[in-house]
């Protein structure tokens, strides 16, 4: 069974539709990377999986589970959904890290947030922080950052700051991870070190999902590709397939401004 | 010289007097203030358009009329049209009059204070915060008020400032504060008539006071530039 | 959180409102008959004479204690003891004393008021009780130059706003300054900023001369001859009450023996 499906995804901003009719799915432990011209839909149907935009139309299934369905109003309650984001991680383009926590409290936040929702919280209050602190130092070690954690965003650099917020997005443990142009923000020089963590979690069996301009790193770590245009699938396939033989025109036009510059 | 000296206790006594009275004012009106600017800042902010509307043609209205005016208005027209004086003619009644305008007044320049520290922190903190799983609540609390605060600490020193010396309008009320406590030394009270120079020594109190909120503040602002 | 902010808000304007006119509108109601009907009902009612002063000596100042005294407001305090009510002395701002005796946050004016046109037609006054006079004040050393009223046309004056020597400026038609209250126009003199000052007679002699705050000016002559009166809501029988008063207190003499305590029996009138 498919860790994800997505179904028939429309969404329009005032009138005009941005994401026409988006299907596609997703087994446990692959990485899938969306490429595609900007303002073709990529990054909307990433904040759609993260319902950060509600789809109008369409349904979207976890583990087979209906997580979303545009025609039943009861699944759009924000309640409802907030519970539902956690299958779903998302790492943002600009990193969003909270500036007045350090990179260790960034990645505990959450996490501490959620267990003062659970009925034995008060009871073992200083266990279950010692674990979650455990839990976050082991994320920042695997993400190279073991000098970094009382450090502060501002006193990190860009590529430190999106590895802290690769390490608070898994603290949640999510399904799915997803990434919005992870590498835009970063000068060239620091874009190999975030690659590099996420080409770890590939190989770890993360289920991503990745928009990204690396044409590179899409062809060598995803497992899919799926190229957008306009807000349709132009094509999709194994990576190997889309770069080297892709079918579509439209396709070909935008990997070559790729291999040319 | 010699005629000062000797009526320097008398005039101290009767500043010191009205000094408590200006500074319970002041405390008074920023104990009010502060939350009731931060409702004031979501009822404009509020999605709700009825609501966003109301509050901002009263914050237009607080704000474009001089606070002498609602002093006026807040403590006479009671007595004056509804023909029911709920102050009443005493100290206290003056004193809660005052307060209520200078509560209101307060209230609608921190509210757009407020409202320009909520929306000058990036629209991804909240987006972080929710794509984590936090409610609206955990995300105001824990992520978006301490940037807000950094943000309002310098404006809102000014306003705090600016308080400690409108706090003398309410002499238009008969509220007796310092500076009416100075000026009856003009007019003549115990004994003293003429004289202008407890008038000028309200300025040292005001000086002083300032002066200590000046630096307070500044440690506050120091305390918060541990994040940017 | 928006939502529930809002209806926050909206919940702490409605409460306010009700807050505001709730507890007192009972007091209102409960008043409303007779005190439409009778000032002097309202103020037995509460229990308080809510009396408004200036600061003015020797008519209401506050001795050592705080205590409000003087010759007004030792009658004041009779008066309102003869009613079976306390006297509550309240200072306001003299150019609000209309505005606080309509909306009720006081019940009289009782202040050495003289009783000009103006006064009268906005207040309902008792009789006169006290003689006055507008009269001139001078340096000490050109006081000889001023001693008829045609030798003042060369004068800059300074005169309480509002006040009746203001009236007197306005009558010779002469050049003067209005300033906030009538020592103001004396420290306008002692300073040389204006020429000359008109004030009331009986402050005159409290506070000019030997012996005083400003023993550098002196008095000339008098313009008008007035009275004082005391200055109660429109349509009061309060008014009544008060004269009746008067009347009784003057005839068994306690109405001279307090003006004396503060040296003006010279000045109280026959009732």
């Amino acid at each position: 069974m498919p860790i994800l499906e997505v179904e028939h995804i429309r969404k329009y901003f005032d009138h005009i539709e941005v994401l026409k009719d988006i299907s596609f799915s997703l087994e446990q432990g692959q990485v899938v990377s969306i490429i595609g011209s900007s303002g073709s839909g990529k990054t909307t149907l990433l904040r759609c999986l993260n319902f950060l935009e509600r789809p109008d139309k369409g349904v979207i299934r976890v583990n087979g589970e209906i997580l979303f369905d545009a025609d039943n109003p009861a699944a759009r309650q924000e309640a409802e959904i907030r519970k539902k984001r956690l299958h779903f991680g998302l790492v943002f383009q600009s990193f969003n890290l909270f500036p007045q926590y350090t990179a260790l409290q960034n990645v505990m936040l959450a996490k501490e947030l959620l267990a003062k929702e659970r009925p034995d919280y008060k009871a073992n209050r200083k266990s279950i922080h010692a674990e979650i602190e455990a839990q976050a130092e082991q994320l920042l070690r695997q993400m190279g950052l073991s000098d970094r954690m009382s450090n502060y965003p501002h006193q990190l650099s860009g590529g430190q700051c999106q590895r802290v917020a690769i390490a608070r997005a898994l603290a949640l443990q999510p399904d799915i991870l997803c990434f919005d142009e992870p590498t835009s923000a970063l000068d060239p020089e620091l874009t190999g070190e975030v690659l590099k963590v996420m080409k770890e979690l590939a190989e770890q069996n993360t289920t991503m999902v990745i928009v990204t301009h690396e044409m590179a790193f899409a062809r060598d770590v995803a497992n899919h590709v799926i190229f957008m245009d306009n807000g349709h699938i132009l094509e999709q396939g194994e990576p190997l397939e889309v770069f080297e033989h892709p079918k579509e025109e439209r396709t070909r036009q935008f990997l070559a401004r790729f291999t040319q510059g | 010289m010699e005629q000062i000296l000797e009526q320097l206790p008398i005039v101290l006594k009767a500043l010191n007097i009205g000094f408590l009275q200006t500074l319970k004012l002041f405390f008074v009106t920023l104990i009010g203030a502060f939350p009731l600017g931060l409702v004031i800042a979501f009822g404009s902010m509020s999605r709700f358009k009825p609501l966003s509307y109301f509050t901002k043609i009263i914050v237009w209205i607080i704000r474009g009329t001089p606070l002498m005016i609602q002093l006026l208005i807040i403590y006479y027209f009671p007595g004056l049209v509804l023909h029911n004086p709920v102050w009443g003619g005493g100290e206290t009644g003056r004193f809660v009059a005052a307060s209520v305008s200078f509560i209101l007044n307060y209230a609608c320049y921190f509210s757009e204070i407020y409202r320009g520290g909520i929306q000058g922190v990036p629209i991804g903190q909240e987006e972080a915060g929710l794509v984590l799983g936090m409610t609206r609540g955990q995300i105001f609390f824990k992520i978006t008020l301490l940037q807000m605060i950094k943000r309002i600490v310098p404006p809102m020193s000014n306003e705090i400032i600016t308080l400690v010396k409108d706090t003398s309008l309410a002499r238009i009320i008969a509220l007796q504060e310092i500076i009416w406590a100075g000026q009856a030394f003009m007019k003549g009270s115990q004994g003293i008539s003429g004289a202008i120079w407890p008038l000028f020594f309200t300025a040292v109190y005001y000086l002083i006071c300032n002066g200590i909120l000046t630096v307070l503040l500044g440690q506050l602002e120091k305390k918060l530039d541990y994040f940017k | 959180m928006k939502k529930i902010l809002a209806l926050m808000m909206t919940l702490t304007l409605a409460l306010s409102l009700t807050a505001c006119g709730s507890p007192k509108e009972e007091k209102a109601a409960s008043g409303s008959a007779s005190e439409k009907d009778s000032d002097l009902a309202y103020v037995k009612d509460k229990g308080t004479l809510v009396v408004g002063i200036t600061d003015f000596e020797p008519m209401d100042y506050k001795d050592e204690n705080g205590e409000w005294i003087g010759f007004d407001a030792d009658m004041a305090k009779a008066f309102a003891e003869s009613l079976g009510v306390t006297a509550e002395f309240v200072e306001i701002d003299w150019d609000n004393k209309i505005m606080e005796l309509d909306g009720k946050t006081i019940d009289c004016v009782w202040n050495g008021m003289t009783l000009t046109d103006e006064v009268k037609s906005s207040m309902s006054c008792s009789n006169a009780y006290c003689n006055n006079a507008q009269i001139v004040i001078v340096p000490k050393d050109k006081a000889d130059q001023y001693q008829d009223k045609d030798s003042l046309s060369d004068l800059t004056f300074a005169v309480e706003a509002g006040s009746a020597g203001e009236e007197q400026v306005k009558a010779l038609s002469l050049n003067y300054t209005a300033v906030k209250a009538q020592a103001d126009a004396l420290m306008e003199v002692a300073a040389g900023t204006s020429d000359a000052a008109i004030i009331d007679s009986l402050m005159a002699a409290a506070m000019v001369g030997e012996g005083t705050s400003y023993d550098g000016l002196t008095y000339t002559i008098g313009l008008n001859n007035e009275e004082y009166g005391v200055g109660f809501r429109k349509g009061s029988d309060l008014t009544t009450a008060l004269n009746d008063f008067f009347r009784s207190s003057y005839e068994d003499g306690s109405m001279t023996e307090r003006a004396e305590t503060y040296g003006v029996q010279a000045a109280v009138i026959e009732q």
